[in-house]
């Protein structure tokens, strides 16, 4: 009787002391991206998050692949809805992983969005409607994905390049691209900020993307593009002729294919 | 006078020393014991299931199917490694009884301590034996998936004609991030930590228990609430959270169960994370004492179990 006194001593003694370590070192797991950082989504969701994470023990990894698995089966079956809710408990399950943020925005602002726009069953203007959904879905996930992974370079061009070709949002499609490059993107990014900010029909970004593209094109990183360009940028921003770049515009062949009915 | 001549005769008795050889025969013999229960038939399952997830889902592109054979695989390493903790540490004292090899054992000048080190350091190596295994089957695969992999993309990006040098570069690094590294290797350290922590716990319930399915099932609900061991915390040092009984309630269940979410370290594997080496340090830290001290209270409870 008296060991097992003893044994439920230590066992509480030791359990509260050990209360403040454990603190510590979660908080210390989570600064080095080993743990979750808990969101700061509220409180309710806070614990719905971390609830989840203790019913699933260590194996919300696996749960995840086995949804994605599953959403790609609903995929297969053009099942929209169903592809989109089960990449929404994907990217629960598992927020640190870029790629399910970009497939999940990718379903709906490509795959998606296409499906509904030529779908011949229905009214072109609920076509219209309907794409527009579901690239502003796109959209969306990717911004959540960036609420977790602010850092990515990924996330941001992928943003970018649904800003640019299926919104046709060339401000926010250049804030994104310049955004990759600023956290480490491929060199195009910076180049395409520039290319999107000079198609935007916005004086400020204009000028942001001129910045960008004369100091490529004087660093001789200059490409047929960016001197097309910078030219309608000189022009749009009436640059004085004796500092504008002696290059002539490249001729296009033909106008740019549109994606989507125009808003 | 009775009492006086018992505590001479005991004072008379020479003191049995701990001795690493005696724990060491013991573990062994505790392998041999699991051994021939077949357990390990688990292994021949986990290497059909990596294969399964090395080859199987080419639909998806190729970088999930790294993630996707990652994950799989882990989550089998875990659920293998805390099942046969749970289970084998639970059958093992019952069993002994059974046999009666624990009197035979006892017996002897064995004192308990031994016995129980030995127990619980057979377990351990068989669950460490069985990851080893695992560990290598997987890397093996990993390896032949990851230059399969990275062909496959730069041949799809060379038909698209996108393979810029510095595409292809981002290519192999993703690629190789995803690949066979050490983390793949700390994440299986992380999760032996955890399954040997789940096991001492087992080893400490079925000193007290009653019958062998009662510890299974409370060693499970420890490990489901060790889980979610953050969120106790959170309600006992937040006190606007909840009602002062539920801080009471909350103190004892986080002062009973471990923190098991800090060896969950495989997701962030799992998605190309580097392990630094403090964190190695740190997790190793917690799961010995976790071990030290749970390891203790079984003895308390042990040593003067009637048997």
């Amino acid at each position: 009787m008296k060991r097992e006194l003893q044994a439920i001593a230590v066992l509480l003694v030791f359990g509260v002391a050990k209360l403040p370590l454990e603190q510590h070192l979660t908080q210390d797991l989570r600064k080095q991206k080993m743990l979750e950082e808990p969101l700061q989504l509220g409180v309710g969701e806070n614990m719905g998050q971390m609830g989840l994470a203790a019913s699933l023990g260590g194996l919300r990894g696996l749960a995840a692949s086995m949804f994605q698995l599953r959403a790609h089966l609903e995929f297969t079956h053009v099942n929209w809805a169903k592809v989109d809710s089960l990449y929404k408990l994907v990217t629960r399950l598992q927020p640190r992983n870029v790629r399910y943020w970009e497939e999940a925005s990718w379903h709906m602002a490509y795959n998606a969005a296409s499906h509904y726009l030529y779908h011949q069953e229905l009214k072109p203007a609920l076509r219209g409607q309907l794409y527009h959904d579901h690239v502003k879905r796109g959209i969306a996930i990717l911004e959540e994905g960036l609420k977790f992974l602010p850092d990515n370079p990924r996330l941001w061009q992928k943003l970018a390049e649904i800003q640019w070709h299926r919104s046709k949002d060339f401000k926010q499609a250049g804030d994104a691209y310049w955004n990759s490059f600023q956290h480490g993107g491929l060199n195009f990014t910076e180049r395409f900020a520039g290319f999107a900010y000079a198609q935007s029909n916005d004086p400020e970004s204009w000028r942001k993307g001129y910045a960008i593209l004369k100091r490529l094109y004087d660093a001789n990183k200059s490409t047929p593009g960016l001197v097309e360009f910078l030219k309608l940028l000189e022009q749009n921003l009436h640059v004085p002729t004796e500092q504008r770049i002696p290059d002539t515009a490249p001729v296009r062949k033909g106008p740019e294919p549109q994606a989507g009915p125009q808003r | 006078m009775s009492n006086a001549t018992n505590s001479s005769i005991a004072e008379k008795q020479p003191r049995v020393r701990f001795s690493p050889q005696r724990v060491w025969t013991l573990a062994m013999a505790t392998v041999t014991q699991l051994v021939r229960m077949k357990i390990l038939a688990f292994l021949v399952v986990f290497c059909l299931l990596a294969v399964g997830a090395g080859f199987a889902f080419s639909v998806i592109n190729p970088e999930q199917q790294l993630n996707l054979l990652k994950s799989v695989t882990l989550g089998a390493l875990q659920i293998f490694s805390i099942v046969i903790g749970v289970v084998s540490t639970a059958l093992l004292l019952p069993k002994d009884m059974e046999d009666r090899t624990l009197y035979t054992i006892l017996s002897k000048p064995v004192p308990r301590f031994d016995y129980l080190l030995g127990k619980l350091l057979g377990v351990l190596l068989l669950i460490g034996g069985g990851l080893i295994v695992m560990d290598a089957v997987l890397s093996l695969i990993l390896w032949l998936r990851e230059s399969m992999v990275f062909e496959d993309v730069v041949t799809r990006m060379r038909l698209e004609k996108m393979d810029t040098p510095e595409a292809v570069a981002q290519v192999r690094e993703i690629v190789a991030r995803q690949g066979l590294t050490w983390n793949l290797h700390w994440a299986v350290w992380a999760i032996f930590l955890k399954a040997a922590v789940v096991t001492t716990v087992s080893l400490l319930l079925s000193c007290i228990a009653s019958s062998t399915l009662f510890t299974i099932i409370m060693t499970f609900c420890i490990t489901i609430i060790g889980h979610g061991h953050a969120l106790i915390r959170e309600f006992f040092f937040q006190p606007h959270l909840s009602s002062a009984a539920s801080r009471v309630a909350a103190l004892l269940l986080a002062a009973i169960c471990p923190d098991l979410a800090q060896f969950d370290i495989v997701d962030s594997v799992v998605n190309g994370e580097i392990v630094p080496w403090a964190a190695v340090y740190d997790i190793t830290g917690i799961a010995a004492l976790y071990v030290t001290v749970y390891l203790f209270v079984t003895h308390l409870l042990f040593v003067e179990k009637e048997l």
